[in-house]
């Protein structure tokens, strides 16, 4: 049954990136003012939806396992920030290709790349506490508040930091700016792409999940070999 | 009441043992200055317009750099002897033991700072002496949101290996629009000039940054310590 | 400029890609070793177990 479902989402979301990449080349026009390179935000942008969509659930999750203390809620948190931090890495290195064709820097301290900067760092952190505790119900607690103490912390960052410096564009999408600023295509290509990458998260984040129960069930195999 | 006193008997009890010691004071105010001197061979440092724009970010990376040291020993003083269990077992709430020892770290803290400032001034010639209350409300708003954080986390670290490496990689992240905010107005009023309209962004940042993370930290450190 | 565009966003494309099937893959690689792990920790306690 987990088989088909994960079978499933994997085709629906390869049709439907095949579907987004097919609209992205042959029916939109090339922006006005950046030519073709532009087409890289539809995978940017959808990236960054994605990633804090997973961590914002991984905080979620840290709250329902200090609450409930299932551990499903602890595998399903790890699993989110690892695919998160896939996809955060994904937005970075988009982003700086567009930024060395439009800015000629690879490279800026600005709002949002340093924000995704200091995120990456976060939940790198997170991940690194997670290796440095062995007893699985001690690094499932404490991982538990650092994920929602990094969530906090992401969230004032992103307000802080763009305070303090924008280079980055103004947002461009209906939500933020009440619409006329983006052509409708373009817009719900983002959404489109939005979509399709949700998807995918979630098939990498059931994959890690029962990789997780693996590596349970090795730590529990474990200490029954050397009770032995 | 007796959460105050609570609270108060552990405060009492860090601050008497590290001041029997002085161990991490004197490793913080000595790393404090290694840092001081290091930054001085960073640019040039003779032109006073420079080191007025860079004096809040130099003085708060120094204050976070000793401060880690002086955070770090917070929990960690309490594992010889099984020291940590009896406090966990003792009536004392978890929360009271957590802002016992923060309200211990926040004072050591303060006193570096203070010591700090000083020869900050002297070594780089800078006049910080100009805004003293409004330099002074930053620094004590500043410093409760690392102390906050740093124990929080220290709890966190305690029973780890590299606890040492771990905690300055965990909080510095979280502390950076505390650290931010701290820098911004400290570099104004440190060149002498008022926070105006922009700036009082950052003031609302530092007080709302303590208000929330305060919080969070009182909420989960009943679960950090007991589980 | 044009031509550079879409070398570029070729590279931005093929990065994020590449970004993700590392990931994949990455996934994969721990999987299966996961796998023969967990295999030969049975094999071994119920090598141990068989004689009681």
């Amino acid at each position: 049954m987990r088989q088909k479902i994960l079978i499933a989402l994997g085709l629906i979301s390869a049709a439907w990136l095949v579907r987004n990449l097919s609209v992205m080349f042959l029916q939109l026009p090339d922006e006005r003012d950046q030519d073709a390179i532009y087409r890289i935000l539809f995978f940017h942008v959808p990236s960054w939806f994605t990633c804090f969509t997973a961590y914002a659930l991984a905080g979620f999750a840290s709250i329902f396992y200090l609450v409930k203390k299932n551990t499903v809620y602890d595998t399903f948190a790890v699993s989110a920030v690892e695919v998160g931090l896939a996809f955060t890495l994904v937005g970075l290195a988009t982003g700086s290709i567009w930024a060395r064709i439009i800015w000629g820097i690879w490279w800026t301290w600005d709002a949002r790349l340093t924000w995704a900067l200091i995120t990456c760092i976060v939940y790198m952190g997170y991940l690194m506490l997670r290796n440095a505790i062995d007893d699985p119900t001690l690094r499932a607690k404490n991982s538990a508040v650092l994920c929602i103490f990094a969530f906090a912390s992401v969230v004032i960052t992103y307000k802080s930091i763009e305070w303090w410096r924008t280079q980055h564009p103004a947002p461009v999408l209906d939500f933020r700016t009440g619409g006329g600023n983006i052509d409708p295509a373009m817009q719900s290509m983002i959404y489109h792409n939005f979509g399709a990458l949700l998807l995918l998260a979630s098939l990498l984040v059931l994959v890690r999940m029962r990789q997780e129960d693996f590596l349970r069930q090795l730590e529990s195999l474990r200490r029954r070999a050397h009770a032995h | 009441m007796r959460y105050a006193s609570q609270c108060w008997t552990i405060a009492t009890k860090d601050l008497r043992s590290e001041f029997r010691t002085k161990e991490s004071l004197n490793a913080a105010i000595a790393f404090a200055l290694v840092v001081l001197v290091l930054f001085s061979f960073t640019a040039d440092i003779t032109n006073p317009e420079l080191i007025y724009e860079m004096s809040g970010g130099l003085l708060w990376l120094v204050y976070a750099f000793a401060g880690t040291l002086v955070l770090n020993r917070s929990f960690a003083r309490e594992l010889p002897n099984d020291a940590l269990d009896v406090l966990i077992a003792s009536p004392a709430p978890g929360s009271a033991i957590f802002l016992g020892k923060a309200v211990a770290n926040y004072l050591l803290l303060l006193l570096i700072e203070l010591i700090c400032l000083p020869i900050f001034g002297i070594l780089y010639n800078v006049r910080w002496e100009r805004n003293i209350p409004w330099l002074v409300a930053v620094i004590l708003l500043a410093t409760w949101g690392m102390t906050v954080i740093g124990t929080a986390f220290s709890a966190l670290t305690v029973n780890l290996r590299l606890r040492e490496l771990m905690l300055p990689t965990l909080i510095y992240p979280m502390l950076i629009p505390a650290l931010m905010a701290a820098m911004r107005l400290s570099t104004v009023l440190i060149s002498g000039e008022a926070i105006t309209g922009n700036d009082w962004i950052w003031f609302r940042l530092l007080i709302g940054f303590d208000i929330i993370f305060t919080s969070l930290a009182l909420l989960l450190v009943e679960v950090i310590l007991v589980g | 400029m044009d031509n550079r565009n879409f070398t570029y966003m070729f590279y931005g494309f093929a990065a994020a890609w590449t970004i993700l099937a590392l990931y994949v893959v990455t996934l994969a690689l721990r999987e299966s070793r996961l796998k023969t792990l967990v295999d030969t920790l049975r094999h071994m306690i119920d090598d141990k177990e068989k004689p009681q």
